[in-house]
């Protein structure tokens, strides 16, 4: 599973099957193994291993048939660049790839000679659902983007808050977005859960979600946890306080995840530093949350804009030994790739915020560039409903920062930036975020190069369905809230 | 990489660090021009500037034995962009209150607010977008005391002496249901007010105004300024996206008799017609395509599209808070490219950025064309303009070359991946 240790993982697994005889905690392995089993809640509420969804997905892919797309240039996500390149989709995934492959009978044939084809967009960084349109700021409000009651938060989950029928779902789509990422806002240090969905239209959250996908844990560095918290006089007021709480939190995760790796020992005399009795610990859903990270099971994306600010969070993580999946908003990132390669944790940026905030003040265009060159993961994210339309536009404002410095990037280096690096920091890098054998048939046929701002997607395929259609009306998804207004009613 | 001159040749005109000697003789020779007079793109054109001024366009110019020749083969000059509504130099971190001067929430000034005494000439943002091809900008408060005026806008020019062109180029005024709490709840009691302030400020004296009005509802500062729109010095630049308020705008400009602009109007496209007959010009973010409020409802992304189509003079701005002011330049050209894309033809959504605001803001003789005797501002390409990832190759001001010493720059020069045994505060 993507770039967590496979140690941790076996880990994992060891505990689970330590409980293989409880009931309880059988259903909820099912619920993970196969999440459209439907939901089994345990029956204890203390048998809930660290970082478990509760939440099943039921997505289910749109009816599909196969689909030879034939003559493109083609952006495989991962560096590759084939001319006149045909593309089968078959079963929802990508079946075939190559110079004319051949003609099945039942096979629908999509001629894409001019056009492109990448993998299907992904979006790291989205506050669609949460954020709904038009957005009501008054009590109460329809913003649910973080709950801002404690600046940990851990506990909650931004599953809990979506609403499927936000507009800007399709329009990511639309886009050529195919996956994207809801995360809490960055008010609390420790923002909650963040969950993964496919910009498939569906009647709940729930039916978009993209099936056993790892969840995240939002956390938040510098600004805004202390300005939002310190001027309530809470804590934290500073940088040290945040770093301060979040040690401390750290540190009971820690002890939390110890009794859960005793669990089933007698004695627990092999048991994890916790030092448990073979008993689980009483539940507590915030550790719970924040032990499935030092469990490799959640993935941290981290809100964090500064140099320094950055360089303590990777030391923290070494420090509890957890891995930061990405770094979000890193508007400084360029200043220490290195150490961000190091880390092997992306970064994540816009391609030309700068200026609005302090920390935001020594953004510069070439970030996504200077951190390509030094060979660090580098992730373009939207934060923002009108962005995340568009997507390959702010990798190409990227490209271009890059060549105004003498560092030419190639398209098929910079699609990365929108695919495949975001689906590795996602955990998912083994299914999405490229066009190769066996991977999900998550595809864009664009209608020409993509880094054009007069190219628009044609087509989106999401595994392997035709999910929108800039030229069938019957294939654009329409979201409620859009229905019925007069003001959008058009005489011609 | 800038070359790096003595500081005694930095020394900026409003900031703005200008190559030495706008008298030079400047020849831009084999470009793609696109002139905005109504012709075709002159293919393989000479553009010839001299004394600030553009003194030569065309296809077969002769180039004098002392210019400066610039070689434009396979790129493409535009006259300098032009933004219909910035905050550019009324601020610097808009997270740091001490560096905002865009709004006031107190005192006695309303429509009198007037925020050109805040400029400053030496924002970051300012010279950002310059050496982004800004060359003029609307710089606008955006609230004041005395709701539902916000105040007076200025007029920048980024090549000019202190960047301030006109103080006092129009009046503006917010309207809509996230404002009408000011107005004491109702977007009805809004337009009343507006109308109730346009009728004193008619009868308005000045002075003390002896024997007028004992009730007057706006002060005597508020009154005067209003009088700039009453009297047609200066348009009204109403604020408002709900097709209602628009409707409200274009009758207020009837009634009245005063030069209104819409601004915002995301619901425009539905009075099109309306706005054409009346000769209202729209300023708008043409990205927008999802409604973020309810005024918002009819937002579409071919809102430009349709306006243009029914003859509605457009221009354009950016909406987005992280763009609007310190991405005035490169924003704006994205959102027009955006626009062509959604259909606008490519010459009007050119317009849109450069020829069309200078109309509306009344200095198109001077700006937003290339032609002899306009002001020598202008943008070499290093692609099709309306493309996110063309890039500035030369930006000239007053036929002064804008060096692009920006503070990303520095940063940007600074960071360069090298290895060095050094930290980077000693790369200077």
């Amino acid at each position: 599973m993507g770039d967590v240790a496979p140690g941790q993982w076996q880990r994992h697994a060891q505990v689970l099957f330590a409980h293989a005889a409880r009931a309880a905690v059988a259903a909820t392995l099912l619920a993970i193994a196969a999440p459209s089993s439907g939901e089994h809640p345990p029956e204890r509420e203390s048998a809930a291993p660290p970082g478990t969804d509760f939440l099943p997905s039921t997505y289910r892919p749109l009816p599909r048939e196969d689909v030879l797309i034939s003559g493109a240039t083609l952006l495989d996500g991962v560096g590759g660049r084939h001319e006149r390149y045909d593309l089968l989709l078959r079963d929802g995934r990508i079946a075939a790839m190559g110079s004319s492959l051949p003609r099945t009978e039942g096979v629908r044939v999509v001629q894409a000679a001019g056009r492109w084809l990448t993998p299907g967009l992904i979006d790291i960084h989205s506050h669609n659902g949460t954020y709904m349109l038009p957005v009501v700021f008054e009590n109460p409000p329809t913003w649910d983007v973080a709950e801002m009651s404690n600046p940990n938060v851990a506990e909650t989950d931004i599953q809990h808050a979506i609403n499927a029928q936000d507009p800007a779902f399709a329009l990511a789509l639309a886009g050529g977005v195919t996956t994207l990422q809801v995360l809490p806002g960055s008010a609390p240090l420790f923002g909650g859960r963040s969950v993964v969905l496919k910009t498939v239209p569906g009647r709940t959250m729930q039916d978009m979600k993209f099936p056993d996908a790892p969840q995240g844990l939002k956390m938040a560095c510098g600004e805004n946890p202390k300005g939002n918290f310190g001027s309530r006089g809470q804590a934290p007021t500073s940088r040290q306080g945040e770093v301060a709480v979040m040690r401390a939190a750290w540190q009971n995760a820690r002890d939390y995840l110890g009794k859960w790796r005793s669990v089933g020992e007698p004695g627990g005399r092999d048991g994890g530093e916790g030092g448990g009795h073979g008993e689980p610990p009483a539940r507590d859903l915030e550790l719970e949350t924040l032990a499935g990270v030092l469990d490799g099971k959640l993935r941290v994306h981290l809100h964090c804009y500064t140099a320094d600010d950055i360089a303590v969070m990777l030391s923290i993580a070494r420090e509890f030994n957890f891995k930061i999946a990405a770094i979000h908003h890193a508007v400084e990132a360029y200043k220490i790739p290195d150490l961000l390669q190091a880390a092997g944790t992306c970064a994540a940026v816009w391609p030309d915020w700068w200026g609005f905030k302090m920390e935001a003040f020594d953004g510069i265009r070439e970030n996504a560039a200077y951190l390509d060159a030094a060979g660090a993961c580098t992730i373009l994210h939207s934060d923002s409903l009108f962005i995340g339309q568009r997507l390959t536009l702010e990798a190409a404002k990227a490209m271009a920062a890059g060549r105004g410095a003498g560092l030419d990037i190639p398209r098929e280096r910079a699609i990365a930036w929108v695919t495949s690096n975001p689906a590795q920091a996602l955990g998912l890098d083994d299914r999405i975020g490229r066009i190769a054998l066996g991977y999900n048939a998550d595809v864009v046929l664009w209608s020409g190069d993509p880094f054009s701002v007069y190219s628009r997607p044609d087509q989106v395929y999401v595994d392997g369905a035709l999910a929108y259609d800039r030229h069938d009306p019957a294939r654009q998804p329409v979201p409620d809230l859009l229905l019925g207004h007069p003001a959008r009613e058009d005489d011609e | 990489m800038t070359a790096r001159l003595p500081p005694a040749i930095l020394l900026s005109v409003l900031g703005l660090a200008c190559a030495p000697a706008g008298s030079e003789t400047v020849a831009i020779v084999g470009a793609k021009l696109y002139t905005m007079t109504g012709d075709a793109p002159v293919v393989d054109g000479t553009i010839i500037m001299r004394d600030g001024r553009i003194v030569a366009v065309g296809s077969r110019i002769a180039v004098p034995a002392d210019a400066r020749r610039i070689d434009g083969r396979d790129r493409v000059v535009t006259p300098a962009l032009f933004n219909s509504a910035t905050q550019l130099g009324l601020t610097e971190v808009s997270s740091v209150s001490a560096t905002n001067d865009y709004a006031v929430s107190d005192g006695p000034l309303g429509a009198a607010f007037d925020v050109s005494h805040a400029l400053n000439p030496n924002s970051l943002a300012v010279r950002q977008a310059a050496a982004d091809g800004l060359g003029r900008a609307v710089s606008n408060p955006t609230s004041s005391a005395s709701a539902p005026f916000s105040g007076f806008g200025m007029l920048l020019h980024l090549g000019g002496s202190d960047a301030l062109e006109k103080p006092r180029l129009a009046m503006f005024a917010v309207v809509g249901g996230q404002s009408s709490n000011r107005a004491g709840g109702s977007r009805s009691a809004q337009w009343q007010l507006i109308r109730s302030a346009l009728d004193e400020s008619r009868t308005f004296r000045g002075g003390a105004d002896p024997g007028g009005a004992r009730d007057s509802t706006f002060n005597r500062l508020d009154l005067a300024a209003l009088k700039e729109v009453t009297e047609n010095r200066v348009p009204l630049v109403i604020d408002a996206d709900r097709e209602s308020d628009i409707r409200e705008a274009v009758a207020l400009a009837r009634d009245y008799r005063v030069r209104v602009i819409v601004k915002g109007g995301l619901e425009a496209w539905r009075v099109a017609g309306e706005l054409a007959a009346a000769r209202v010009p729209v300023i708008l973010d043409p990205s927008i395509n999802l409604p973020l409020q309810f005024d918002e409802l009819g937002a579409r992304a071919d809102n430009a599209v349709l306006l243009q189509r029914a003859g509605v003079l457009i221009a354009f701005t950016v909406s987005l808070p992280m763009h609007s002011t310190y991405n005035a330049g490169s924003a704006l050209r994205e959102v027009a490219g955006l626009a062509a894309a959604n259909g606008l033809p490519e010459a009007a959504a050119l317009a849109a950025i450069t020829s069309n605001p200078a109309e509306i803001w009344g200095v198109a003789d001077r700006a937003g064309t290339l032609a002899p005797g306009r002001d020598a501002d202008l943008v070499l390409w290093d692609g099709d303009p309306l493309e996110p990832a063309s890039l500035a190759v030369a930006v000239f001001l007053v036929g002064r070359e804008v060096l692009p010493d920006t503070r990303q720059r520095a940063l940007r020069d600074r960071y360069r991946p090298q290895s060095q045994a050094l930290p980077p505060a000693y790369r200077n």
